[in-house]
């Protein structure tokens, strides 16, 4: 009794596919050089963390690493890498780069996933209610507070956060992922993880949040005034379904668009985050080796994380045809 | 007492403005009644009130608007159109209402089952599996060839003409008492627009439904509606049953309607194919203290500048004016 479920053509998916592969491979290229660009190489810095490393040193180092090879060769070994899903070694931690970013990808996925659900719900539902409530109290008061929200630095608000909630009130911990002393385990270690997940995640999603309140405010506004909310109304439904049933369905799409984009900036957010709550996730291990110019480790977060955002925009596209039905996907 | 006697719709002294603007009315008190199984139409050009009359008669005033006077009664009980709430109990259950633009009044989103069905949801309580047989059922009632079909197709896959017999449907969905038609044909083609007054006029010969048809179309009208109220300006200047409104109008206004409709009789007969009234409608914040027509009229008086003239009723023919056309057979005083 419903309507038949919308079409995916398999040619979209191989298409899509394909692009998102070539994708990925131009920004490997691209950051390849622009790395290269940056003064000092990973030698040099792992010899002047030493302090006394004389220059015998330090070309031994490169000798070891293969940053004495012909730029283009290197170039070649990273592509030849690539295209074996090997993402080679990092000398600074004396291992394989795949283990370094598995061991930490789940912990910066639940954060991130943890933040995108939170603002997505977070902006719904206040941006809903803002629109309903257009100009008058309720709107005023979610939009200052968003706009509040959106001014402030996202590390000054962890800060804050901590101060209050954990430092004065005492209700979650400081920082950290859990309590490794504790020895929890299964939901014992659920509750514990989640317990520190509030805070950071919260501090990511509060920045995002004010824009997306912003996004569904405005665009159910532009629906509440269209031709079929009023007939709606004269079918004598109550506001609150029109506002989420036929309002929203239409509203969202713009906020599904900007989500999609923010996944990326999310990663990028995640390195903030993670500093200033201790977060062992994939942020921090991109910042260290940016500073360590561990070039394998970090040229492949960087690959990693355009691999999120082709992937995200890959979904968002299958989701405007479940939202909106007349779409087509070419 | 019996319901003969107790009109289906009942509006009295109707008065609504701009909040916050002072002096800008848009309807001037306006009254009406509706009989059951009857058909009121109701004329007057674009901005005299009258899609504004059924807004508020659903208790869907836009913002920004407000009732200052004025009662509607339902088979002679008040309806609470002030009341959101208790109007949710009102609207399509027992008034259902038909809008002009069948293009833009459902949501592209669902399928257009799915849109009556929730009518049916909203006040009715049936099952999943006879609901859905209803919405199946009152498709095929508006003529649509095919329902299950048409049921599971998203809007931007139907024409205009269907869509609106599938609002038609949505509209008749819960058997109503009354039927507000707002231009229910202006955005159709030609042909598609008698199909659907027809259609309308189908439904109520089967159910005995009351039906007011808001309309600019005169050729409709005449065709298809047993009395005929006229607006001008938020006020009602000529209320009449259709034969005598069309072979004997009274107010100026009316006759200048009449005019302005294209007729290749009079052309034939060495007049002009059609004669539109001269001037504009005044705007909605003029402070004229009589008619609003007599600017443009050109049987206005002294008396027409200075005061509102009454609505009078002789023999079943209203009129609010100083100096009426006078009727067949009357000389004139």
């Amino acid at each position: 009794m419903t309507a038949s479920p919308p079409r995916i053509p398999l040619s979209f998916v191989g298409k899509r596919l394909l692009y998102g592969m070539m994708t990925v491979f131009a920004i490997a290229v691209i950051n390849f050089f622009l790395l290269q660009l940056a003064p000092g190489d990973a030698a040099e810095a792992l010899a002047g963390e030493a302090g006394t490393a004389s220059p015998e040193y330090i070309a031994e180092l490169r000798a070891q690493f293969g940053l004495d090879q012909p730029l283009m060769l290197q170039l070649w070994a990273f592509v030849s890498r690539l295209f074996t899903l090997d993402l080679g070694y990092s000398f600074r931690y004396g291992a394989d780069v795949a283990d370094l970013i598995f061991a930490r990808l789940p912990a910066t996925l639940l954060l991130m996933t943890t933040s995108v659900v939170f603002a997505v719900i977070g902006g719904i539902v206040l941006g809903v209610t803002a629109a309903r409530f257009a100009n008058r109290l309720p709107d005023r008061l979610i939009s200052f507070t968003g706009l509040l929200f959106y001014a402030t630095p996202p590390f000054w608000i962890g800060l804050m956060m901590i101060l209050v909630f954990s430092v004065w009130f005492g209700w979650v911990p400081t920082s950290g992922m859990e309590n490794v002393l504790a020895f929890n385990t299964g939901w014992a270690r659920a509750v514990d993880i989640g317990h520190h997940l509030i805070l950071p995640a919260l501090t990511q999603a509060f920045f995002y949040l004010a824009i997306y309140i912003r996004l569904v405010r405005a665009g159910m506004l532009d629906v509440l005034s269209l031709e079929f909310i009023r007939v709606a109304r004269a079918k004598g439904i109550s506001e609150a379904r029109i506002g989420y049933r036929h309002a929203l369905r239409s509203a969202v799409m713009p906020l599904v668009t900007v989500v999609g984009t923010n996944v990326g900036g999310f990663l990028g957010g995640a390195v903030l985050t993670e500093t200033v709550f201790s977060w062992p996730g994939v942020g921090r291990l991109m910042f260290d080796a940016m500073f360590q110019r561990d070039l394998n480790l970090l040229l492949s977060i960087l690959i990693l994380s355009s691999v999120f955002v082709v992937v995200t925009n890959f979904v968002v596209d299958i989701l405007y045809v479940l939202i909106n039905p007349t779409v087509e996907l070419k | 007492m019996s319901t003969r006697d107790v009109p289906l719709l009942e509006i009295e002294d109707l008065r609504i403005r701009v909040r916050n603007t002072p002096g800008a009315e848009i309807l001037r008190g306006v009254s009406l009644r509706l009989w059951p199984g009857e058909t009121l139409a109701v004329v007057g050009e674009s901005g005299c009130g009258k899609s504004m009359t059924s807004l508020a008669v659903m208790g869907l005033l836009p913002e920004g608007l407000e009732r200052t006077a004025g009662t509607v009664r339902l088979t002679g009980t008040p309806v609470p159109i002030g009341d959101n709430r208790a109007m949710r109990r009102i609207r399509a259950a027992r008034i259902g209402m038909v809008f002009q633009e069948p293009m833009a009044a459902l949501d592209p989103l669902f399928p257009v089952g799915r849109q009556v069905l929730e009518v049916l949801n909203e006040h009715q309580r049936l099952g999943r599996r006879a609901a859905w047989a209803r919405v199946i059922e009152l498709l095929g009632l508006v003529d649509l060839p095919d329902p299950e079909r048409i049921a599971r197709s998203y809007p931007h896959r139907l024409s205009g003409g269907q869509l609106q017999r599938v609002v038609i449907a949505m509209a008749i969905a819960c058997s109503p008492e009354v039927l507000i038609a707002d231009e229910p044909t202006t955005a159709l083609d030609v042909t598609v627009q008698a199909q659907i007054i027809r259609l309308l006029k189908k439904l109520q010969r089967r159910t005995g439904v009351g039906i007011v048809l808001i309309t600019h179309n005169l050729g409709l009208v005449a065709h298809s509606a047993d009395r005929v109220m006229v607006m001008y300006a938020g006020r009602k200047v000529e209320e009449a049953d259709t034969y005598s409104l069309f072979t004997a109008p009274r107010h100026p206004y009316t006759r200048g309607l009449l005019d302005a409709t294209p007729n290749p009789e009079r052309q034939a007969t060495g007049g002009r194919l059609l004669n539109e009234i001269p001037g504009i409608v005044p705007s909605i914040t003029d402070p004229m203290p009589g008619c609003r027509f007599a600017p443009r009229c050109v049987r206005r008086t002294e008396a027409c500048r200075a005061r509102v003239p009454d609505f009078t009723v002789v023999a079943g023919h209203g009129v609010a004016c100083f100096d009426p056309v006078p009727r067949p057979g009357e000389v004139a005083a």
